[in-house]
Parts: C-alpha cells; structure tokens; sequence
C-alpha cells in the first residue's frame, strides 16, 4: 500500500474540519479527492504533506510516519499545491536549480534540463514567474516536484482555472506519472478529470469520506436503476449533505 | 547537513541579489543609520563626552543597530511574508534537509545581509566622518549578532499569526533595546537599576565588544554571553521549524 490514512481528525479554532477520515492508496494508483468548497480536501492534502498535524489519527506513506516529518517521508512526496509556490525574485530555472539542490540531486542543472524537456518547458523558464500564465506555471510546478522523483505525487487542484487545452496537457503529465509506476493523489472541482484520471475516487463533505471506490460505483450508488452523470451524482451526494446538516 | 545548509545559503543568496538590485533596497538600510548618525552627532556631539569622541562612540553604535535590525527584521519579513503571502516557505519545509540546516542556511543568509549593511555605514562613517570604527571584537560581535538576530528572525516569522504581530515584537523587544542598551550612550548614564536589566541584553553585548580592543575581562565574557544567546535562539528557530504548521 503506498498511503494509508488511519481515522484521521482535524480541527482548526474549535471547528473540525475533518472527522475519522480513512483512506487506502495503492501503489501506482490515481486517487481523486472529490467533493464541494469546504469539504476538507486542502486540509488532507496538506496533512498528507506533512505541512500540518492532524488532531489524532494516523498518516504513513510507505510505511513512513507523516506526523515524525523524517527526511526520508520527505524524500518519497512531491506537492504540487493550488497556489503559486516558485519564488517572485528568481526565474523558473532558477527556481527549479534551487529545488534539486534542496533534494540533493547531483547533477542538478542536468536533471532539471531532462524534466524541462520531459514537460515541454521551452525557454520560458528563463522568465521570472509573474510572467507567466497559469498554465505554465502549473505545468513547472508539477516539473517541479517530478525532479526528485517522488513515489508520491500530491495535486491539489492542478487544472483550476485552466482553458480547455492547458488541462489536457496536465492531464497528459499525469497520465505519464501513472504510467511511470507512481501513486498519485489529486483533488478535482471536475468531473471530466476525475473519470478520465483517477482510478478510484474518495468523495468528502462536511470532513467526512462518504465514498470511496469507482466513479461509476459513485453514478450506481445514488442511481442504481438510471444511469447518470458523475456531476449529477456529485450534486447529489453534496445536496444530500446539505439537507441533513 | 552541510549540503542542505549550502542549498538553503544559495537560494536565500538568489533572491538577496535580485532583491539589492533595487538601489531602494540598499539606500533604504543605509538612511536610517545615517539619520541618527547626523542628527544624534550634530544634536547631541558637545553635551555627552566619551572617550575617543561622540562621533566615533555613536558611529559603533550605529553599526550594532544595523546589523540588528537588518539580520532581524528583513529575516522575519521574508520569513513570515512566505509563510502569509508567496507560500514559497512550504518549499523548504517539503524538501528533505533537516529542521537546523533550514534555520542555519537562512540565518547565514540573513548574517551576510546584515553584514553587506554594517559595511556601507562603516564606509560612510569613514567618508563622511574620517572614522575608522572597527576592531577585531567589535567585528566578531557583529558576526554574532547578526546570526543570533537573523535566527531570531526566523522565529518570529513562523511565530506570528499576522503581520501586526510583527509591530508587537518591534515596539516591545527591538526599539528599547535601539536606544538603551549603549549604542546612542554609556549605558553608565542610565539608573543604576536599569543598568543591570539592560546590559544582559544582546545589543548591550555587542556594544560592549565594539567598545573593546581585545577579549579580556569584559569583554571575553560579552563574547561567550553573546554565543549563549546565539546558541539558544538558533535552537528555538530550530523547534519552531519542526513544528511549522500551514493552519
């Protein structure tokens, strides 16, 4: 198994965000994490990162402990976060040399140069990130978090905001990291993304997981006898939600 | 850890650089210093009489407060603005270096900056002023400073839940020691029950060393308060760093 969250629960000013969340990840596998604004799929991501501490509960990525933070939990992630992350002073390879250093890697203008390639990042990473659209920005961070070869890749929202043709391209880049053998862990607004990345799917809401399996075990769930859309589905299960609370 | 102290030096060297691009950067830290420098020295010159000369006594002082408030307050912005604002700190806090090598590449950083500083006011100083102000002490009494205030710097920028706390800091703990703990005049001249508060504090310290031309007496014993003081900021940025939260 390559991450496994045991009843995880989190809260922030006297508020729980999440509540005796669970999940298992195969090796190789793309998760989604669905579910509406709000539902605490930020939060887990984060906590999966290591970049916050849950209030009890238990998060190990292959075998190693998120809450211990050790080098090597750190060695086996990389995070690709909603929101810009490269450094306003420096270029994005410059950005990126910063990084492979960070990671130890020898050779480090080399192995930056093969991911450019990798990614098609032309010469536009001599520019300096506000420059950019947010495409390419996106497209460099995930560049960015291939170059340690992580076993892990966290997506928070990686095609947000994206004209049509951008998310294809990162959809693609995925696509390559699953065929590469890594595990893959990505939240989604989209349901077009999620039935055309993610293997298995995780639908929170309210800081609960009240799905867990395949997104057309999710359409079957709350239509067995009609078939539906994914997003009708969502809507539901997120309506649903509503109602009770 | 040296090489994830080395990874961390270079990056924050990067931006430095790009950052003292800006001539508004360099001239910013430099006017504050020489504020005080003409207006404490042309104001003040003839009533306080120490030995070697106001100018000279009040020139030492000012290179203790740049080199304080530099390693200090530009560490705990750029700290605290990557944590609030660029979220570029994740970057450091993902990658696989540990929580000292994190703290000892961006206070070395945060030194060097503070150090770039000092040099223009003792450049200036020496132009201006005809003054030559450092000696040997007074150089690793600077180095000391600057790192323990640059590591300081680093805490408060992961301590504070807002920018208004920072002002908190600054208002409480850095102004009072600007201008009681010797850089402006002896602390000789304060009460003799403020006198034993303030020359504990590390800007007192620093002064001390300034003053000094070797490490004997006093002046050996400022020395090591000061690495006290370096040693125990340095580890509580260091736990600060292991328990860097995004909420």
């Amino acid at each position: 198994m390559s991450i496994i969250v045991e009843k995880i629960c989190c809260s922030r000013k006297g508020r729980a965000i999440l509540q005796d969340v669970s999940l298992m990840v195969q090796v190789g596998e793309i998760m989604g994490l669905l579910g509406p604004n709000g539902a605490g799929k930020t939060t887990l991501i984060r906590l999966l990162a290591g970049l916050a501490r849950p209030d009890s509960g238990r998060i190990c990525m292959f075998g190693e402990d998120a809450a211990k933070r050790s080098v090597k939990f750190r060695r086996l992630m990389g995070l690709v976060p909603q929101e810009n992350t490269f450094e306003s002073e420096l270029t994005i390879e410059q950005s990126m040399l910063c990084s492979a250093r960070l990671y130890g890697i020898a050779n480090a203008r080399a192995k930056v140069e093969a991911v450019c390639r990798e990614f098609q990042i032309g010469s536009w990473r001599k520019k300096y990130p506000e420059k950019l659209s947010g495409g390419m920005k996106r497209r460099a961070m995930i560049a960015r978090a291939m170059l340690s070869s992580p076993q892990v890749l966290l997506l928070d929202e990686p095609s947000v905001g994206l004209d049509p043709d951008m998310r294809q391209e990162i959809w693609q880049a995925v696509k390559k990291l699953k065929a590469a053998g890594k595990t893959v862990l990505i939240t989604t607004h989209y349901m077009e993304e999620a039935e055309k990345l993610c293997d298995r799917i995780a639908f929170l809401r309210a800081g609960q997981v009240i799905y867990q399996g395949t997104t057309a075990g999710m359409r079957q769930k709350i239509s067995p006898q009609q078939e539906i859309s994914l997003e009708d589905a969502f809507v539901a299960l997120a309506l649903a939600g509503r109602r009770t609370g | 850890m040296m090489g994830g102290v080395q990874a961390v030096f270079y990056r924050e060297m990067l931006m430095l650089v790009r950052r003292i691009g800006g001539l508004g950067y360099l001239f910013s830290g430099l006017l504050f210093p020489m504020i005080y420098l003409l207006a404490f020295g042309w104001g003040l010159g003839n009533n306080i009489s120490v030995a070697g000369g106001y100018i000279a006594y009040l020139a030492k002082g000012m290179l203790a407060i740049t080199v304080m408030m530099n390693a200090f307050q530009q560490t705990a912005l750029s700290v605290s603005a990557a944590r609030f604002y660029y979220r570029t700190f994740a970057v450091l806090r993902l990658s696989p270096i540990s929580d000292g090598a994190i703290v000892l590449g961006i206070a070395l950083a945060g030194t060097v900056r503070a150090l770039l500083a000092a040099a223009v006011v003792f450049i200036a100083a020496k132009l201006f002023f005809g003054i030559a102000v450092l000696t040997g002490p007074g150089f690793v009494g600077l180095v000391l400073t600057a790192f323990a205030f640059a590591a300081f710097g680093v805490a408060v920028g992961l301590s504070i839940k807002g920018q208004e706390q920072f002002s908190i800091v600054i208002n409480f703990f850095i102004t009072p020691m600007t201008f009681f703990c010797g850089s402006f005049f002896p602390i000789a001249n304060l009460p003799e029950v403020v006198q034993d508060i303030v020359r504990f504090l590390p800007l007192s310290l620093t002064n001390q060393l300034l003053q000094a031309t070797n490490f004997v007496g006093e002046a050996g014993i400022a020395a090591l308060a000061l690495v006290f003081f370096m040693t125990v900021i340095y580890l509580y940025s260091t736990y600060r760093v292991h328990n860097y939260s995004e909420f």
